[in-house]
């Protein structure tokens, strides 16, 4: 008589190690809260997104300025005397002709321009307007300096014969304001910066607690599949693969949307740059950069997963 | 096969709720465990099954002395071990054919193996027609058929159970004894934690008596005759 189901035992038994398959055996997809933390990196990946470009935007205003000023100044003949009368225009002419002429004899003067009336008109348009009466308002006279290299002794040569035409003409090298100007943005960069490590710290903190919610709600589930001898990775890929799920889906939609807000922006400002601000950052370093948020952030979700399971696994014996 | 010398266990820092256990279990032997309400049962068996570690004694399992093992060497000694739990633990969200199939997943085993054995093992054990219900969809009968399927899918060396039969009418009954009767003679151990004494009677093997905290063991002629004959 056959005994039923014997061929079944005596078949060859051969114990394997768990490996991990593209399966759930606990339904972490349908647990609350995971909208929830789609949403929430979704927002942390927009932010992110918006960070990373503000401060791609920052750096290449510094550079832009930097080398823009870079070997370049401004000589300024006051319109006051030093008693505190105004110059005729005479005066400001052989002025500036002098010292055109000391600047012509001195060898790290590249080039230099004296600005006529429709040069500081122009200059003065975004605060006066376009018709103010130039020739009622005593200006200045400007020559635009452009330098071979800023030697300090060559340097200090050229203002001392420039002072020797008149004491009260002023050489602006543009380094004080440039200065602080590039010390602002320093901290603004620095700050982008703190932000990108905020949210990153955020979304690590959220999806740990995230895991660890899933763990305490599946933690009959996950002991049983421990006591059957599933081994930690197998456990633990279920959890890193649904958090890297998430994130995928998550960062995808945040980084997108933020691609979607600063094209608009684009857009509308029509690329111009407005004075001193220059138009968006994308250079294709820069959206690279940015193109791999995503993958950041899947990064981020799959280790914070992977550490916060094992840690509550070492705790089972 | 198993080895438990001066083994205590308590919870935090209760009791013992087992002291000075000794015993030693065969390859291929056959085992009620008895005893009272809260003597223990279920915690013997946690210890057997790797669910907690001793407070204090040694247990040797498979050879190996679990005292001295590390955390990884564990994973694969649990594999060799097929538990019924006296709740089930069924996975509620899996369905009974993926309940099934979860020891062979676990070990890793190719998936078409895996469907051929957990659909041959559940029309045996009665629920062939079951195969893609969920568990709180089955009766108290069913689900404990098909913990005792998961159990035994992936031939352990040893199976331990905790009232397996308890929810079942007498014939099931009595046929899922026949199965760990088999399972038995193709070389599994067997520990059966029960109170049913018609069954301990009528299959006859030898006790394991839970009592006061400690364990005494009691031979039967039945188990007796086995040891002369040199079953194990």
């Amino acid at each position: 008589m056959k005994i039923p189901f014997r061929d079944f035992f005596t078949k060859d038994r051969r114990l394997g190690v768990a490996i991990g398959r593209g399966r759930y055996d606990l339904p972490l997809n349908k647990d609350e809260g995971t909208n929830f933390l789609r949403l929430l990196i979704a927002l942390m990946s927009f932010l992110a997104a918006m960070a990373l470009v503000g401060s791609f935007t920052l750096d290449s205003m510094t550079q832009r300025w930097s080398s823009g000023l870079e070997n370049k100044l401004t000589i300024e003949i006051p319109a006051e005397k030093e008693n505190g009368d105004l110059r005729n225009k005479d005066d400001m002419a052989s002025l500036l002709k002098q010292v055109e002429a000391v600047l012509r004899n001195e060898p790290i003067v590249k080039s230099a321009d004296v600005l006529d009336d429709q040069d500081i008109q122009n200059l003065v348009e975004p605060w006066l307007g376009k018709d103010a009466p130039l020739q009622d308002i005593p200006l200045p006279g400007l020559i635009s300096v452009e330098l071979n290299s800023s030697e300090p002794a060559a340097m200090e040569k050229m203002t001392a014969d420039i002072k020797v035409v008149d004491s009260g003409i002023v050489i602006d090298t543009h380094e004080a304001w440039l200065q602080s100007l590039l010390k602002m943005i320093g901290s603004l960069r620095f700050a982008a910066f703190v932000v990108v490590i905020i949210i990153a710290a955020t979304t690590v903190t959220a999806i740990a607690g995230a895991i660890r919610s899933r763990i305490a709600v599946h933690k009959a589930d996950v002991e049983l599949l421990h006591l059957m001898g599933a081994n930690d990775e197998y456990i633990v890929r279920q959890f890193q693969r649904h958090a890297l799920t998430i994130a995928l889906q998550g960062s995808l939609l945040g980084t997108l949307t933020a691609a979607a807000v600063l094209f608009t922006i684009k857009l509308v400002s029509g690329g111009d740059t407005a004075l001193m601000l220059p138009a968006l950052s994308a250079s294709a370093v820069h959206t690279v950069a940015v193109a791999a948020l995503p993958l950041v952030a899947c990064g981020i979700a799959a280790l914070t997963a992977r550490f916060t399971v094992l840690r509550s696994l070492s705790l089972m014996p | 096969m198993i080895k438990f010398e001066f083994v205590g266990l308590r919870y935090g820092v209760g009791p013992e709720v087992l002291s000075d256990i000794n015993f030693t279990l065969e390859p291929g032997s056959f085992h009620f465990l008895t005893g009272a309400s809260g003597a223990g049962k279920t915690s013997l068996l946690s210890l057997m099954y790797l669910g907690r570690k001793p407070t204090r004694g040694l247990v040797s399992m498979f050879g190996q002395s679990i005292n001295k093992l590390e955390r990884k060497q564990l994973w694969s000694l649990r594999q060799r071990i097929g538990v019924v739990f006296q709740d089930f633990r069924l996975l509620p969200h899996l369905s009974a054919f993926d309940n099934v199939a979860l020891p062979l997943r676990i070990m890793g085993r190719p998936e078409k193996e895996t469907r051929n054995n957990v659909g041959e093992l559940l029309e045996w054990v009665g629920l062939g027609d079951y195969k893609n219900a969920l568990p709180l969809t089955l009766s108290g009968g069913q689900q404990q058929r098909v913990a005792i399927a998961r159990a035994v899918i992936g031939r352990p060396k040893l199976l331990l159970a905790d009232e397996p039969t308890g929810n079942l009418d007498d014939e099931i009954g009595f046929r899922l004894m026949n199965l760990f009767e088999q399972l038995n003679r193709m070389g599994t151990t067997i520990v059966i934690a029960t109170h049913n004494h018609a069954i301990m009677e009528k299959f006859g093997h030898s006790r394991l008596i839970l009592e006061m905290g400690g364990l005494r063991v009691e031979e039967t002629r039945s188990s007796l005759r086995r040891k002369i004959e040199g079953v194990y």
